[in-house]
């Protein structure tokens, strides 16, 4: 061994030795140092984040309950949701066939379909949302069978119930998968129903299954509250009822809505709008929409297809005027640059068009038109003005004014406004005015009011606000502010054209009109209850503010009244029930001005309160574009305000009180003499004041025989003084006569064709001057002789419609 | 041994410490007799088998080795219940390999190393065919493919021909460098044959895509060379060219984007380029991270839970540093500083240059491996495959680590370094 080289081999490898554990080690230290001192505990607290994982505990929605507390408008359910990790099937065990095989039987899915994701790469895959507890059970059973180890998990999720099903569906809403509220209470309310998430955080490995650390935190989840309506379910179904009769007979192109409140506190009792929908499927459009779908669509292409057509023919017709070659030459290309329509562009855009054509029938059908609508309100607004008059005291119910059909401007560049009665109704007072619904009387009145006054009543009784009814979706009002009120605008106005309310507005104001002057709150939610049933908050039923006096408001129920029961809106009277009430036709004019060639489309409505002595509940009813018959709120709008009104007022506590006419119209309840002789029944029946015919095939009419059957049945309706049939047995077929159709006639002719036929009648409505609108039993139909067959009758006179000159 | 005094007394005879004892001319014909008497073979009993080992060498292999276990329990038994069902199924088979390689290591130190020179040539043989059938095998039940990677052989027990071939480069130097001795400046002798050996055994294993392995066996021949006394001129020649080659071809082949993406995904591996993978990175800074100043305490690591993947193996440290926190993580870095210098050490005072080489190269290649490893857990360095000397999982590797560290021990025995 060299010395030289010796020496020089130590001095390398000591180097090198130097280098390799002053380096090496030097930087790995400096790196610890890095990570753990300085960053140790931002890195430990992301390690910790990354183990500890956070399971959303949902907590229970809640229920929606009506007015009485115990009806259940809408309640959630727990329901499952079906995923896969694919990742973890045991693929080799042959799992994936067997998940897919069970799952897709069960789930009723397409068994490829669910392979597929069993063998996809990824931790999570969605397989079925919300599927009910017995399919669960069937799932847990199919893994236990055939002994799959990982790979499917079943999380509670909860699904909302309409138990009602159509019923008060633009009110209630509806939720999204992940029980999000979509519309309605359920939008309106959905923090409260949806209450607070609750979470488990606890320590997982990475494949998710337990540490064996005490990391586990539990907060428990706060279900949502409980609302409680003032909506009342029968309320509800029965204006529901009428207002979708009513819809078929006047066949309303944009449905139709009712809305019935508490003049006093502003409680919605009812609120509808048809044609709606089921919010346990809300997504489906109802049969006839959707088969209109194509034909509409259809159309839409042949427009587009046309439109081409035409720009194709320009740009020909360019070409054959071209002065100078070059713009030949330009004109030319310009054809063959054209971008025309392929087969595929026509399949493309019809698909647009359908989506878009069911999108548009899904939103329609979702909306409450009572409060996302606006229209004019036309007549029904001519309280309001009256009111306005009475109150400010430039007219009372005396003072007079001479209609001639038309009302002239002191300006006469201005074209004069026309009464809807073109021959004018002369001279009349104020109750006239409004009974007549004449509108140069109510223009006349704005005029005295002038624009100032005019404007600060019409801003008192809320049309230039909100009203702030807790649903979603409240359209602002359109209107003319104080200095845009020029002579033509307040003359308009002031009958109720040229600016737009929601419906909610103008029940609210007739409420007002009702109430002795008090501008209520509408509201829809009476009280939330937390989970044990405790009251955590009640509506505030304060009113805003006094609008009109006591006095006045008793004044002009007397006039609405007088309205209801003799005048231009007799329709919407009922029996018993002093109704208060004025109709209402107005124009569609903007939708004129966008679309003249549908013609012009209009509004009916009838607005009113009842009783007229101590004013409770307001109902408007309201039909958006209708279609078959005259448009008219008092033929169209007033029969179902009636019905509506007859139906519910009995039912809220209302107690009818008959004036001596009524009562005689009354239909009575027929006494019940089954079992008892002929002499007995005989007895019976003249004391309760009626009339009786004996069908005896014994020929012996002996008072000692039994009475087997007897027509009307007991308890069912009767004429007053009307005849019960008494049968000494089973009536035969020949005691079996044909109801005649009524539908049509005057009450004598009616009277006539019952008589003829062995029938007897009952009326509602106007009978001393209207016809026949509808009949209980439909005509034709086989019954026994001396039945009653109850007919509504309607209003011919005093159907106003309306000329205005709304620019 | 007359020297022996000597060296402890450096004060009287102002002997420089680290300078080999001269041996007089006159002496020089007496120790050629010692050294032929020593050559003899020794018997050694049990009693003896502690007969001129360095003590302080093998007190540091098994301190690192029984550190090494534990941790590797503590690291494995989650991984091995999850996957084995079994707590104990990676410290059992380790536990057993290493008592068998402990045997074997006093086994092998009780035999000369000088041996080793009649099998230089067979072992570097066998390392070549071994290499060449992990590639003419591959994918086939003798050459396995493992996690992508193609370096695994297969003959009833399991390994990685690569650690033969770094045993087998280094003996080939030692003997080469103790043969040609000053030959060694001379580009004929000193670099030549050298380049040769590792052209073959460097490009088979990079040829195995093995990127770790080949850097190591590229460092250890450099260090080798360097001390052996090849000139530094050659280096930087073919340093350059090394250089040139590879920055061309990463710059005219497809992976150069690729390149880039894994050292973005590098140097910022929390927020990685899309498609490059840094979790296991990323779950090694969260370990050591949370380890902190003391860690969390022994068997307590949250990051082997799954998280970390296979924390038994490459990334062992990891979870040493989260349990036994900086402080833990340091003493091991210290016992390895240990181990390089004591390595170096006993090398450096061997009987003969083949002794300083062989003890050397087998001192660096532990010693680089742990810094490698050390580095690719602190995220110092890229993601490679190294493992951890005396921690990470892993049988035959294990045995063949304990089997060199008899050579050293081999090399202690007959070197003249006080004893104690």
């Amino acid at each position: 061994m060299a010395g030289s080289n010796n020496s020089k081999m130590w001095r390398k490898t000591v180097v090198i030795t130097g280098i390799l554990i002053f380096l090496g080690f030097g930087v790995v230290t400096g790196n610890l140092i890095r990570w753990q001192l300085v960053r140790g505990e931002e890195l430990k607290t992301k390690a910790i984040d990354q183990s500890l994982t956070s399971t959303a505990l949902t907590p229970m929605r809640g229920t929606i309950y009506d007015a009485t507390g115990t009806k259940v408008l809408a309640q959630s359910a727990s329901v499952w949701t079906v995923a896969l990790e694919p990742n973890y099937i045991d693929t080799e065990k042959g799992d994936d066939v067997k998940i897919a095989k069970g799952l897709s039987e069960i789930l009723g899915m397409d068994y490829e379909t669910v392979l597929k994701k069993a063998q996809q790469n990824s931790y999570f895959t969605y397989v079925k949302r919300k599927v009910e507890t017995d399919v669960r059970d069937q799932i847990l059973a199919m893994i236990d069978e055939q002994k799959i180890s990982r790979g499917i998990i079943l999380m509670e999720d909860y699904k909302r119930y309409y138990p009602y099903g159509t019923t008060a569906s633009t009110v209630l809403g509806f939720t999204g998968t992940d029980n999000q509220g979509l519309a309605g209470i359920e939008t309106q309310y959905d923090d409260v129903l949806s209450g607070t998430e609750g979470r488990l955080v606890s320590a997982k490995n990475a494949i998710g299954t337990d540490m064996p650390f005490q990391y586990d935190q539990y907060i428990e989840a706060a279900d949502g509250y409980d609302l409680v309506l003032t909506i009342d379910e029968t309320v509800q179904s029965i204006v529901e009822k009428h207002l979708e009769a009513g819809l078929e007979a006047c066949g309303a192109l944009e449905g139709g809505t009712a809305v019935v409140m508490d003049v006093n506190t502003g409680a919605i009792r009812a609120l509808s709008t048809k044609g709606d929908y089921d919010p346990n499927d809300p997504f489906t459009i109802s049969e006839e929409v959707e088969a209109a779908i194509p034909e509409k669509v259809e159309e839409q292409l042949k427009e587009a297809q046309e439109k081409e057509q035409q720009e194709l023919n320009k740009l020909q017709l360019d070409i054959d005027t071209a002065e100078t070659e070059e713009e030949r030459e330009a004109a030319k290309q310009a054809l063959a640059d054209y971008d025309r329509l392929t087969s595929e562009d026509l399949a493309e855009l019809r698909e647009t068009l359908t989506d878009d054509a069911y999108a548009a029938a899904q939103n329609k059908q979702w909306r409450n038109k009572a409060v996302s609508d606006t229209y004019y309100p036309g007549s029904v607004f001519k309280m309001v003005t009256g009111s306005m008059a009475l109150e400010s005291g430039v007219a009372t119910e005396e003072s007079v004014y001479t209609c001639t059909g038309e009302w002239n401007f002191d300006d006469p560049s201005i074209e004069p406004i026309n009464c809807w009665y073109h021959p004018g109704h002369g001279t009349e007072t104020l109750v006239d005015g409004i009974c007549n619904s004449c509108n140069p009387y109510m223009i006349w009145l704005g005029q005295k009011l002038g624009r100032e006054r005019f404007f600060s009543f019409f801003d008192a009784f809320g049309f230039t606000k909100p009203t702030g009814i807790d649903l979603p979706g409240e359209a602002d009002s359109l209107y003319y502010d104080v200095d845009g009120l020029n002579v033509v605008e307040l003359a308009t106005e002031s009958f109720g054209q040229n600016f737009s309310i929601t419906p909610i507005q103008m029940i609210t104001a007739i409420c007002a009109v009702a109430n002795g002057g008090y501008l209520v709150q509408p509201h829809i939610v009476d009280r939330m209850l937390d989970s044990d049933g405790n009251i955590v908050q009640t509506a505030d039923t304060s009113y805003k503010r006094q609008v009109i006096s006591e006095d006045v408001s008793a004044r002009m129920t007397k006039i609405l009244q007088r309205n209801a029961t003799s005048e231009s809106g007799k329709n919407g009277y009922v029996a018993g029930y002093r109704i208060a009430g004025k109709t209402g036709t107005s124009e569609k004019m903007n939708e004129y001005n966008l679309h003249p060639e549908r013609g012009m489309q209009y509004i009916v409505s009838y607005g009113g309160y009842a009783p007229a002595d101590d004013p409770q509940y307001a109902l408007l009813v309201f039909y958006d574009e209708p279609q078959i018959g005259n448009p008219s709120g008092g033929s169209q709008a007033g029969p179902i305000f009636a019905a509506i009104m007859e139906e519910i007022l009995p039912y809220l506590g209302v107690d009818p009180q008959y004036t001596e006419s009524e009562y005689e119209n009354l239909a009575d309840k027929a006494p019940n003499v089954i079992g008892r002789t002929i002499g007995e029944a005989k007895q019976q029946l003249e004391e309760a004041g009626f009339d009786w015919t004996i069908v005896d095939y014994s020929g012996e009419s002996a008072d000692d025989q039994l009475v087997v059957t007897q027509v009307p049945s007991p308890g069912a309706a009767i004429p007053k003084q009307g005849t019960v049939a008494l049968y000494t047995a089973e009536p035969k077929e020949e005691d079996y006569v044909e109801v005649p159709n009524f539908i049509g006639y005057g009450l004598e002719t009616c009277q006539y064709l019952a008589n003829v036929a062995d029938v007897q009648v009952v009326v509602t409505g106007d009978g001393s001057s209207g016809y026949a609108q509808s009949q209980d039993t439909e005509a034709g139909t086989r019954v026994k002789r001396g039945s009653v067959i109850k007919i509504s009758f309607v209003s011919s006179g005093g159907v106003e419609s309306v000329t205005g000159d709304n620019e | 041994m007359a020297h022996t005094g000597r060296s402890t007394a450096r004060g009287l005879e102002r002997v420089p410490r680290r300078m080999p004892v001269r041996v007089p001319a006159d002496e020089a014909a007496s120790a050629a007799a010692r050294k032929v008497k020593r050559r003899e073979r020794i018997r050694y009993k049990f009693f003896t088998l502690g007969l001129g080992l360095d003590m302080p060498m093998l007190f540091l292999i098994l301190v690192l080795l029984a550190v090494g276990l534990v941790m590797l329990f503590s690291a494995s038994y989650a991984y091995a219940y999850y996957y084995f069902g079994n707590s104990y199924h990676f410290v059992m088979r380790q536990g057993m390999f290493a008592i068998a390689g402990v045997v074997l290591m006093l086994l092998i130190s009780t035999v000369d190393y000088h041996q080793l020179h009649k099998f230089n040539l067979l072992i570097f043989g066998i390392s070549v065919v071994l290499l060449v059938m992990v590639l003419a095998f591959k994918g086939t039940a003798i050459a396995p493919v493992k996690g992508g990677a193609n370096r695994w052989i297969d003959i009833g027990v399991e390994f990685q021909p690569s650690e033969i071939a770094k045993f087998a480069l280094i003996l080939m130097f030692a003997h080469l460098i103790s043969l040609y001795g000053s030959k060694m400046n001379t580009f004929r002798y000193g670099f030549l044959p050298f380049a040769g050996i590792l052209a073959i055994i460097a490009g088979l294993v990079i040829l195995e895509k093995h990127v770790s392995a080949t850097l190591i066996i590229c460092l250890i021949a450099f260090l080798l060379m360097f001390i052996g006394g090849t000139k530094m001129r050659y280096f930087v020649v073919i340093g350059t060219i090394g250089g040139v080659a590879l920055v061309c071809v990463l710059l005219f082949s497809d992976k150069f984007a690729y390149a880039l993406e894994r050292i973005q995904g590098w140097l910022d591996p929390f927020n990685p380029p899309e498609g490059v993978d840094t979790w296991q990175t990323v779950q090694s800074l969260y370990a050591i991270g949370s380890g902190q100043l003391l860690g969390v305490g022994i068997g307590q690591s949250r990051q082997k839970y799954l998280y970390l993947p296979e924390p038994q193996n490459d990334f062992i440290f990891a979870i040493i540093c989260e349990e036994l926190g900086f402080i833990g993580a340091l003493i091991v870095i210290i016992l390895f500083a240990l181990f390089i210098w004591r390595g170096v050490y006993i090398s450096l005072h061997a009987r003969d240059r083949f002794g300083t080489m062989l003890g050397l190269g087998i001192t660096f290649q532990f010693g680089i491996q742990a810094i490698f490893n050390i580095c690719v857990v602190t995220n110092t360095f890229p993601n490679t495959g190294i493992s951890l000397p005396f921690f990470s999982y892993g049988g035959t590797a294990l045995i063949m680590l304990l089997a060199e560290m008899g050579v050293l021990l081999s090399i202690s025995r007959h070197s003249n370094i006080e004893k104690t």
